[in-house]
């Protein structure tokens, strides 16, 4: 509704049919965002298609916010230490098998895919609140990477629990046991020697923007497949 | 020859004289003379050759050499002496240190022909060996001396095998690397023996070896080697400190002119779809030599290197890793080795994640059109497609777009984001410029691409361009109008003002006279007057009426009617007395008008009687038709509109024009003139009527442009229906000047109402003709309608005025006798006397309107 209402506002001479013809989809917009209620459930659901949007846009907001924390981080911090060659190999998610191109990510059931899309993103809670905590640590941390992981656990929990909705939409009833990499990286980002502390920071951030990035293309693709049936 | 041969004998072979001869003698003796001297021939020859055969006991053979290659065995050479002409056999002895015993050589045959070989058996490395040779054949034999060896010291290796040279490379200094291998008899290994090498080296061109000692190792390098040289290399091999072997055979090296390759840089790997990537480097310098390439890439979570799979899909300098060598969020660590003839050299790695290397191709297609809104107002419409590698239908890429525009000159580009729509509109547009537009596009994580190829368009601007042409072309039209129009006003005020003066003259003589006469003159002006709006014709006529009465008959009417008197005196003066008022004054300024007048002469015709009476039907034909305003049509009976005016003079019928028209506005106009006309009648000018008259026009032309085709027809209509009054009635006096009038409307027709001064030659003439006209009223009137213009030729005054005089004449007592009859009557005999050409439509006959409205 807004993005007409502010195109028609942003075209000069538009007739006011236009306006009028804008004014007419005010109601229908309203409908398509109205709750679905499926026949048979308890209650109203808010539609998949919206369960992906909102996800999608999450997911798509966390790995911006994880790259520019990410980038941040290496510019001041990573310069020169070589922290890249060591960073490989090191992510705690790396126990998951996801799909690593398009064809596997394509051949992998949806179903499969939302449960290692969940995986992921339950794997990121424990780790998230520690490096929430722990940010503060680090020597003249800026206010910036504090808010963003501040922001990014919030979002990740947001998206965990949108997840959930959609899985179980996708396949209700079944809900998958938590499956999820545990995290182990506590005692590293504790450490004493600054240099392998601020390693363990890199490395995590640098784990968690792949990991952003791979939710967050696995819930286009999904969305794509699912909402769209594979034509966006 | 008998005596010779024995000489030759005995001069050969010392030691066989008697036998010979002997021998000669008994052959010579026994056989015949022919046969002896041949079979003796034969004889010496045998002889002699026995006697170069040397038969004698062999010479003292020498032994050579004996040399051990590697201390094992050994094998000695002897020289053979001479053998005395015979076969000689040549044994080897030797004896052992300690040993009286000698034993003979165990193998003659293994080292080749005069040699002895002594396999490992016979071989005592630790004693003397005591060697000698004797030559035996049938005359005797012969020893050598005594050959003393110690195998030790008789020890020679053979040349060292497998000679092969490398260049290695360091600080841009070329090094010698040789390697070879020890003679393959030398049992290096189970270090029985010991060897030592030394190498030799020189350049192709140069004449001195340079021996280096290499010592014990079968290999050798750091010497020195200048680029571009061709270099040579022997080694030789030295066994326990025995003698040197031989040189080896050469071998070539060509030391290049060229240097190791610089160190290559891997520039940027790029997606183009998340799903392949290419990886670009920079090579270094090259050193002037060939130089290979070679991209190693390992991914996160794998032990091995791997090279690039593919060099040539991606062109030079680059590696395309297809579907099956991309895996996203790994990280690829990925360098570049630089490989010549002088070394090699790799860059530092790079560690790329194709997730962060994702750059699309440009969009394609882009089109652009513009089309127009519900308003008519023109909007650009930008349409594109993805790129084609880019999979955004599965959700697998996510594409944003930009667009860019500018004005063709234009400097700055204006950019617009789009989101993910393939399509926008732009509406703020300059109408008649050229666009340019690109789009690109950026996956929701990744670079922007670069922008697609330039597209043009040219934003029409007909709308607002033809609305200025239009504007424009109205400017200019009324421009020229107004000049027209002016010029008229300037140039046609005085011509008509020359040309119309003699036209009214007559017909108000006779008005005047008719009515002062009978003295009804204001009866007449009261059924003339203006009651209506077209009633300002009528004044306009009445104008003219009285204006002739003012100029031309001066003398005579100016006595009955008191207006008379002013108008003699001055046009002026007349506006006082009448009360005209300020109308007129405007009109009379021109007073040049007044002057050409009809002719005097003109005027003292003695039609004036009819005339009166012609006057009258006008008077009540014009009120006639303005009663029946608008229904020109039905006036015009008998299907000639021209012929509705017959009994109008020429002034009367421009008034009637207007009357036609009946527009509001024209009324106005005419109501606007009123007054003048009013006080014109009283002044009589012509010029006031003429001025009335053109005053319309303009205004016309000027308020009522919408309906100019009706005015333009009412014009051709007017200017006809005065044509027609003009032939019809005109008195003669007119007849002259109805020529000018036929002018006058011709241009009008043309459309440009300009008002075509007559000359004042003609006018002259007029006057001239007027004369003769006079009398001839009605043979003047016009010949010729053509369509409905009427063209009136100005019939020669001599050939006219005989062939209408009786007529005329007939037609004027019957008009002053009774009207009606003779008028119809004239209206039969005149059209077949004129011979008019227009058939009978467009004639116009006076007489027969008369005849009808009467």
């Amino acid at each position: 509704m807004h993005t007409i209402m502010s195109k028609g506002a942003s075209l000069k001479g538009v007739l006011l049919v236009v306006l009028l013809e804008s004014n007419m989809f005010l109601p229908k917009t309203a409908v398509t965002s109205l709750p679905v209620c499926p026949s048979g459930s308890t209650g109203c659901q808010v539609s998949l298609g919206d369960l992906f949007d909102r996800a999608v846009k999450l997911s798509h907001y966390i790995h911006s916010l994880s790259t520019e924390m990410f980038n941040e981080f290496d510019e001041r911090y990573a310069q020169g230490r070589g922290f890249i060659t060591k960073a490989i190999n090191g992510c705690h998610t790396s126990s998951l098998t996801t799909p690593e191109d398009k064809e596997q990510a394509q051949q992998i059931h949806h179903e499969d895919l939302l449960n290692l899309v969940l995986g992921v993103l339950r794997s990121w809670n424990d780790p998230l609140l520690h490096l929430v905590s722990e940010v503060k640590s680090i020597k003249e941390a800026p206010d910036t990477i504090l808010w963003k992981a501040v922001k990014i656990e919030e979002q990740n929990k947001d998206l965990l629990e949108g997840m959930e909705k959609i899985v179980g939409q996708v396949h209700p009833g079944e809900i998958e046991n938590e499956v999820y990499s545990r995290w182990s990286g506590l005692p590293s980002l504790q450490m004493a020697d600054e240099d392998s502390r601020l390693f363990a920071f890199y490395n995590l951030l640098h784990c968690l923007r792949r990991d952003s990035h791979k939710i967050d293309n696995y819930l286009k693709l999904l969305k794509c497949r699912l909402i769209h049936d594979s034509n966006c | 020859m008998g005596e010779a041969l024995p000489i030759h004998h005995s001069f050969f072979c010392a030691r066989y004289p008697l036998v010979l001869l002997f021998f000669l003698e008994e052959e010579a003796n026994n056989m015949k003379q022919n046969l002896a001297s041949s079979v003796i021939f034969i004889f010496l020859l045998f002889l002699n050759t026995e006697c170069l055969n040397e038969q004698s006991p062999p010479g003292k053979p020498e032994i050579l050499k004996c040399r051990s290659p590697e201390m094992e065995t050994f094998t000695c050479w002897w020289k053979p002496g001479s053998d005395g002409g015979l076969p000689t056999n040549y044994t080897l002895f030797y004896s052992k240190e300690g040993k009286e015993q000698s034993y003979e050589c165990p193998d003659y045959k293994t080292a080749g022909p005069s040699s002895c070989y002594f396999d490992k058996k016979h071989t005592n490395l630790w004693k003397y060996y005591n060697i000698s040779i004797k030559a035996t054949n049938k005359m005797g034999s012969n020893i050598s001396n005594p050959h003393c060896v110690v195998l030790t010291s008789i020890v020679q290796p053979d040349s060292p095998v497998n000679l092969s040279l490398e260049v290695t490379q360091a600080a841009g200094i070329f090094y010698l690397w040789a390697k070879w291998s020890p003679p393959p008899l030398v049992d290096v290994r189970s270090g029985w023996v010991i060897l030592h090498y030394e190498l030799r080296i020189k350049s192709e061109e140069k004449e001195d070896w340079e021996t280096i000692f290499v010592g014990q190792q079968a290999q050798y390098r750091g010497f020195k080697l200048l680029p571009g040289l061709n270099y040579i290399i022997q080694v030789r091999c030295m066994l326990n400190h025995g003698e040197w072997s031989e040189w080896s055979s050469g071998s070539y090296i060509q030391i290049p002119n060229g240097q190791p390759p610089g160190r290559p840089e891997l520039l940027r790997c790029r997606s183009p779809e998340k799903e392949t990537f290419t990886c670009w480097w920079k090579p270094g310098s090259d050193g002037g030599l060939p130089t290979n390439y070679t991209l190693f890439y390992r991914k996160e979570g794998d032990k091995s290197t791997n090279e690039c799979p593919d060099y040539r899909t991606a062109g030079p300098s680059s590696c395309y890793f297809d579907k099956k060598h991309t895996s996203l969020w790994t990280t690829y660590t990925i360098t570049v080795k630089a490989t010549n003839k002088m070394g090699s050299n790799i860059s530092e790695p790079q560690y790329v994640d194709v997730t962060y290397i994702v750059q699309p191709d440009p969009p394609v297609n882009l089109s652009l059109e513009v089309k127009k809104q519900v308003d008519g107002k023109p909007y650009l419409l930008l349409k594109w497609y993805p790129p084609p590698l880019a999979d955004v239908k599965s959700g697998w890429l996510t594409l944003e777009y930009r667009l860019r525009l500018k004005p063709e000159e234009g400097e700055e580009w204006e950019t617009i984001f789009v989101g993910h729509q393939t399509q926008y509109k732009l509406f703020s547009l300059n109408p008649g410029k050229k666009y340019i537009a690109q789009v690109h596009c950026k996956p929701d994580h990744g670079k922007w691409s670069e922008w697609s190829a330039e597209n043009y368009i040219q934003i029409p601007s007909d709308i607002e361009l033809k609305d200025v042409i239009v504007w424009i072309s109205v400017a200019v039209l009324s421009v020229i109008c107004l000049i027209i129009v002016w010029t008229i006003v300037l140039k046609g005020y005085n011509m008509v003002a020359c040309i119309l003066p003699p036209v009214p003259g007559p017909k108000i003589k006779g008005l005047d006279t008719h009515l002062l006469e009978t003295g009804k003159s204001e009866e007449l002006l009261s059924a003339l007057g203006c009651q209506d709006f077209p009633p300002t014709s009528d004044c306009e006529d009445l104008l003219v009426e009285f204006l002739e009465v003012d100029d031309s008959e001066d003398q005579q009417l100016m006595p009955s009617h008191e207006k008379g008197k002013n108008m003699k005196s001055s046009h002026k003066e007349t506006d006082r007395d009448s009360g005209r008022g300020s109308c007129d004054s405007s009109f009379l300024l021109s007073e040049k008008s007044s002057e050409p007048r009809v002719p005097p002469s003109a005027f003292q015709t003695p039609n004036l009687s009819e005339i009166p009476e012609n006057n009258l039907r006008k008077s009540n034909f014009e009120i006639q038709t303005i009663d029946r305003k608008g229904k020109i049509p039905n006036i015009s009976t008998g299907g000639v509109k021209l012929s509705t005016w017959p009994g109008a003079q020429l002034p009367n019928n421009q008034a009637p024009k207007w009357s036609y028209h009946n527009t509001a506005d024209i009324c106005k106009i005419a109501l606007d003139t009123v007054n003048v006309k009013v006080s014109s009648v009283l002044v009589g000018t012509e010029e006031t009527q003429q001025i009335q008259h053109s005053k319309p026009i303009e205004t016309i032309s000027e308020e009522k442009l919408d309906k100019k085709g009706e005015m333009k027809s009412l014009h051709s209509k007017v200017h006809q229906d005065t044509i027609q009054f003009l032939s019809n009635e005109k008195s003669p006096f007119l007849s002259a000047k109805l020529m000018d009038y036929v002018e006058i409307h011709k241009v009008n027709q043309a459309g440009t109402r300009a008002v075509l001064p007559k000359q004042k030659e003609n006018h002259g003439k007029t006057e001239n003709c007027t004369v003769p006209g006079t009398s001839k009223e009605y043979a003047k009137v016009s010949r010729v309608v053509d369509n409905s213009i009427l063209v009136i030729i100005p019939v020669s005054s001599v050939q006219t005025t005989p062939m209408f005089q009786d007529p005329l004449e007939e037609s004027v007592h019957n008009l002053q006798q009774s009207q009606t009859e003779k008028n119809m009557s004239y209206c039969f005999t005149a059209p077949s006397e004129h011979k008019i050409d227009s058939g009978g439509i467009d004639y116009l006959d006076p007489t027969s309107f008369m005849c009808s409205f009467n």
